[in-house]
């Protein structure tokens, strides 16, 4: 491994060190494409649906016993969920009737949570990271503004990534583009293997944005460009006519990315801004305060601005485990980052960032925030709840409750404890495959170790 | 009573405590194996915790006590001799300190700058003549988090750029050390480190190779061909040397590298000593691998390169004391049984690059039911933090496929078994009689998440105490900056 620290000196998840191997990668990418998601995208969207029926007359199927972890509120003892077709038709408590020869599943002494969401991953498109010819994580490389890009158009329901995290617990992920100033846009799958058709439940629910030394390895340049760039947004807005017509000066963007970055800056949808210093992170107040939506990624030095960040309610996704001054931009890096935001008042989200191979280590990181001070419902919100609601998906995801995606996921014990793996997975109602790549090697090989037991 | 007061109490008397601002000090001059603890040393006992001993018993109840910088005994109950400080640790869980067999803390400092880069010699794909002392840094932040995760020592190895990247050095995590002598694992015996596959043959690919596998391992045969010419060169000197100082035909001293030249001039050069051969450093860190002096260390992901390697150790007359990074162990478990060579391995990385695609999380649990040992390493100044988190993560992958992995047996992942692989394992690694008191005091069973290091000791002295500002030492590095915390975490 060794190697890729000394390359780039990042020494953070392993996904995103090895961003290093994959300059290479960036020519693999493909163009931009798009053009039919962006006309969509001029009305803005507030709370995305997923291209899911509720198919209220399929037969329904009741899973009875467990304790029902909903996600927002207390825990169901002894719950029934009730599920049709790809949707939770009903959650309640024990005094439930259950139709005479209805499909019944015992639970008994599980505890059940929603599916995990990945808040920042590139599940599906990436396989092997140091091998761009499997590595389509971003637009094109040399222009830093890529808001055309839409991560949905690239991603791979084959890859071998999707059930070794599903069978951990992993229902759903924001598949988020990399690299440049605006890195495009984020789609949300939900982890369905092999179903081509249907993994994209919705497109453009996010902008990924990076602030930083972006532009000219200069911050007030990258702040300059980021600015510049969303004065035209709205400029293009008011004089499309005049573009037309070609009655216009030079834009700070191509068309596209001025056309797909509307919803954003009018404060429809969330920009996704990866920063970590205070003076980074205080940018983003100032742009919460122009009426965006601005979720922070990372947020290091976060617990520094706590209150700022609570009262212009910007949600701040941490990695609690990653607690290493890796740059000057990090010092202060704190093991307890989400408990000091949380008694602050601020929505925390918890992730692995970046990382496409062990999003579902998210878990451990849960457990780790919740050991250093975060409230366990909090910590489980912050991998469900927290996440939907910053996708605008919280219409149809992060909970258990009737009229949601019936995603959801089967525990025997503590969600959060490292001796915990999922007894079951349900994705859009359907129990899946308990088999990954990984098991398949797992079992091709354990009869040579038993045989010398 | 709090632990923590008691425990300060205690270390007051082995070394004075540093506080935040003033530059810590050497807690503990380098121990030895060769002069034990005097009796006279204070000894404290530590009463009343489940002991996790690592030799494959754990006391749910039991007793450890120290004296100096020895483990004196270790049982369910122990009457303490009279004037013996009674440290209180009920409720709490006592394991050897940990051990970690892959870390570039130091030679790849954070923050990662640029001028930190010291861990890959990167101008030729074989360089055994560097050291990766010399690049050490005492001053890395990260010494501190290792710490504050329980670990006491750690291998520090050059990185993976070259197929032979140089000499390790195991140090400890003494606080305040200026220097690497000063943090040096005393006895221990150095490391060699290799590396096969992707990194080397991407690195020199373009720069005169290894370009390919076959050239990775036409590399490793060509160096060790050296190596073996270098070592008879010697050999024969002595051999001459030897001869003449037992024929007894001249007065020419017997020792090797004469050191009183003036007088050889005016002899005949026939009838002179043998001049020595002029020496390398590369090649004899090769011929020290070669005499098994050097303990090999070889970064090797895929099944049939680590084949390829140990059929290489046996064609050159060396074992390899551990595969890192051995993702594929799992498929040659039996084989690294039978050679007696240990495997190094992540709980779950994989995927990172092809090399790296086979990985599972059944790993080293595997590599444990087929008789092998199996270690957890970091290679990851997070992971090293966590190593009783991903042994845990190992171990019970393990269980449901159905493996029995015993408590013990997992902390032995992060214990005894990296002290074998680092060949420090009469010294640390178990809780036992004679062992140098290396011991981490955790708030619950740390192979639950929830669990944290409550209190760290290095040969008896208190070097981390979570409840304790005096004792979360920090580097200098890290002075001037708002951290909002003293310390690690």
């Amino acid at each position: 491994m060794t190697l890729r620290m000394t390359l780039r000196m990042t020494l953070r998840s392993s996904a995103t060190a090895l961003a290093l191997f994959t300059s290479a990668a960036i020519a693999h990418a493909a163009p931009a494409p798009a053009t039919t998601q962006i006309a969509a995208r001029s009305k803005p969207p507030r709370s995305r649906a997923p291209r899911l029926a509720f198919d209220a007359d399929a037969a329904p199927v009741f899973l009875v016993g467990a304790e029902i972890r909903t996600g927002d509120g207390p825990p169901i003892a002894g719950g029934v969920i009730e599920l049709r077709g790809t949707r939770i038709a009903a959650v309640s408590g024990p005094g439930r009737t259950i139709p005479e020869g209805a499909r019944t599943i015992d639970v008994t002494g599980k505890i059940i949570t929603p599916g995990l969401v990945a808040i920042d991953t590139s599940l599906g498109l990436v396989e092997i990271d140091a091998e761009g010819s499997t590595k389509d994580d971003s637009g094109a490389e040399g222009d830093p503004i890529r808001a055309v890009y839409d991560a949905s158009m690239a991603i791979n329901a084959d890859s071998a990534l999707l059930q070794v995290n599903a069978i951990e617990g992993i229902t759903s992920a924001a598949v988020t583009p990399r690299g440049g100033l605006v890195s495009g846009q984020v789609a949300w799958i939900d982890l369905v293997h092999g179903d081509h058709r249907n993994i994209v439940a919705a497109n453009g629910v996010a902008m990924r944005v990076q602030l930083g030394q972006t532009v000219d390895g200069s911050r007030a340049a990258t702040w300059l460009r980021l600015n510049e760039l969303f004065d035209d947004v709205e400029f293009y807005r008011t004089r499309k006519a005049a573009f037309d017509r070609n009655q216009s000066r030079d834009l700070a963007a191509h068309r596209l990315d001025l056309e797909a970055l509307q919803p954003y800056v009018a404060g429809a949808a969330p920009l996704l801004i990866a920063a970590h210093r205070v003076s980074d992170l205080r940018l983003l107040v100032e742009l919460a305060r122009r009426g965006m939506r601005v979720v922070a990624l990372g947020g290091t030095q976060a617990w520094r601005i706590a209150d700022e960040l609570a009262q212009a309610k910007i949600t701040v996704v941490v990695q609690p485990t990653q607690n290493l001054p890796v740059t000057m931009d990090e010092m202060g890096a704190r093991i307890d980052n989400a408990a000091l935001l949380a008694a602050a008042g601020v929505e925390v989200g918890i992730a692995v960032l970046g990382d496409a191979h062990n999003p579902r280590n998210v878990t451990q990181e849960a457990g780790v925030a919740v050991s250093y001070g975060l409230d366990p419902a909090l910590a489980l919100a912050a991998i469900t709840r927290v996440p939907a609601r910053i996708y605008g998906m919280d219409a149809h995801y992060g909970t258990l409750s009737a009229g949601k995606v019936a995603n959801l996921v089967v525990w025997d014990g503590d969600p959060f404890e490292l001796s915990q793996r999922p007894s079951a997975v349900w994705i859009r109602g359907r129990a899946i495959p308990m088999r990954s790549r990984q098991t398949e090697l797992r079992d091709r090989y354990m009869p040579r170790v038993r045989a010398d037991d | 009573m709090r632990l923590g007061i008691a425990f300060a109490l205690v270390a007051s008397a082995c070394a004075r405590p540093p506080t935040p601002t003033s530059a810590p000090q050497p807690v503990s001059a380098p121990a030895s194996t060769a002069e034990p603890a005097k009796d006279d040393s204070p000894s404290w006992l530590l009463r009343g915790a489940r002991v996790m001993t690592a030799t494959g018993i754990i006391y749910m109840r039991g007793d450890v006590l120290v004296r100096g910088d020895r483990i004196v005994r270790v049982a369910a109950s122990i009457d303490a001799p009279a004037g013996t400080r009674i440290v209180d640790a009920t409720g709490k869980t006592v394991t050897p300190g940990l051990i970690d067999t892959h870390s570039h803390i130091g030679v790849y400092a954070a923050p990662g700058f640029t001028a930190h880069s010291d861990g890959n010699e990167m101008v030729a794909a074989t360089t055994p003549h560097v050291r990766a002392q010399d690049g050490y840094w005492p001053q890395d932040p990260q010494i501190d988090h290792a710490r504050a995760g329980g670990v006491t020592t750690m291998q520090i190895l050059p990185g993976s750029a070259n197929l032979i990247g140089g000499r390790s050095v195991t140090v400890k995590t003494y606080p305040g050390a200026r220097g690497v002598d000063e943090a040096r694992f005393a006895d221990a015996p150095e490391g060699l480190k290799m590396a096969c596959g992707e990194n080397p043959k991407r690195v020199y690919g373009t720069k005169g190779g290894p370009a390919t596998r076959m050239g990775n391992m036409a590399g490793f045969r060509r160096a060790f061909l050296e190596a073996q010419e270098y070592q008879r060169s010697w050999d024969r000197y002595r051999e001459k040397l030897a001869r003449q100082a037992k024929d007894g035909t001249d007065d020419a001293p017997a020792k090797a590298g004469a050191k009183d030249e003036s007088e050889d001039n005016s002899k005949d050069k026939s009838d002179g000593p043998p001049d020595p051969p002029k020496r390398d450093l590369g090649l004899e860190t090769l011929a020290a691998v070669l005499r098994g002096e050097l303990l090999v260390h070889n970064h090797c992901y895929r099944a049939d390169e680590m084949l390829g390697m140990l059929a290489l150790g046996r064609e050159f007359g060396f074992a390899i004391r551990s595969f890192h990074h051995a993702v594929e162990a799992y498929k040659i478990a039996p084989e690294l049984a039978a050679a007696d060579t240990s495997a190094s391995v992540w709980a779950d990385w994989w995927g990172f690059k092809a090399e790296a695609f086979d990985g599972i999380r059944e790993n080293a649990a595997m590599v444990a039911a087929a008789g092998a040992r199996a270690i957890i390493h970091s290679d990851s100044g997070i992971g090293i933090q966590h190593l009783n988190q991903e042994a845990s993560k190992a171990m019970w992958a393990g269980r449901r496929a159905g493996l029995t992995i015993a408590d013990d047996e997992a902390l032995r992942w992060i214990t005894a078994n990296p002290a074998w692989a680092l060949g420090v394992h009469e010294q640390v690694g178990t809780l036992a009689p004679g062992k140098q008191a290396d011991i981490v005091v955790w708030d619950g069973d740390p192979f639950s998440v929830y669990s944290r290091v409550q209190q760290v000791f290095i040969e008896g002295t208190l070097v981390y105490d979570r409840d304790d500002p005096a004792h979360r030492p920090q580097t200098d590095f890290e002075l001037g900056y708002d951290n909002g915390r003293t310390g690690a975490r």
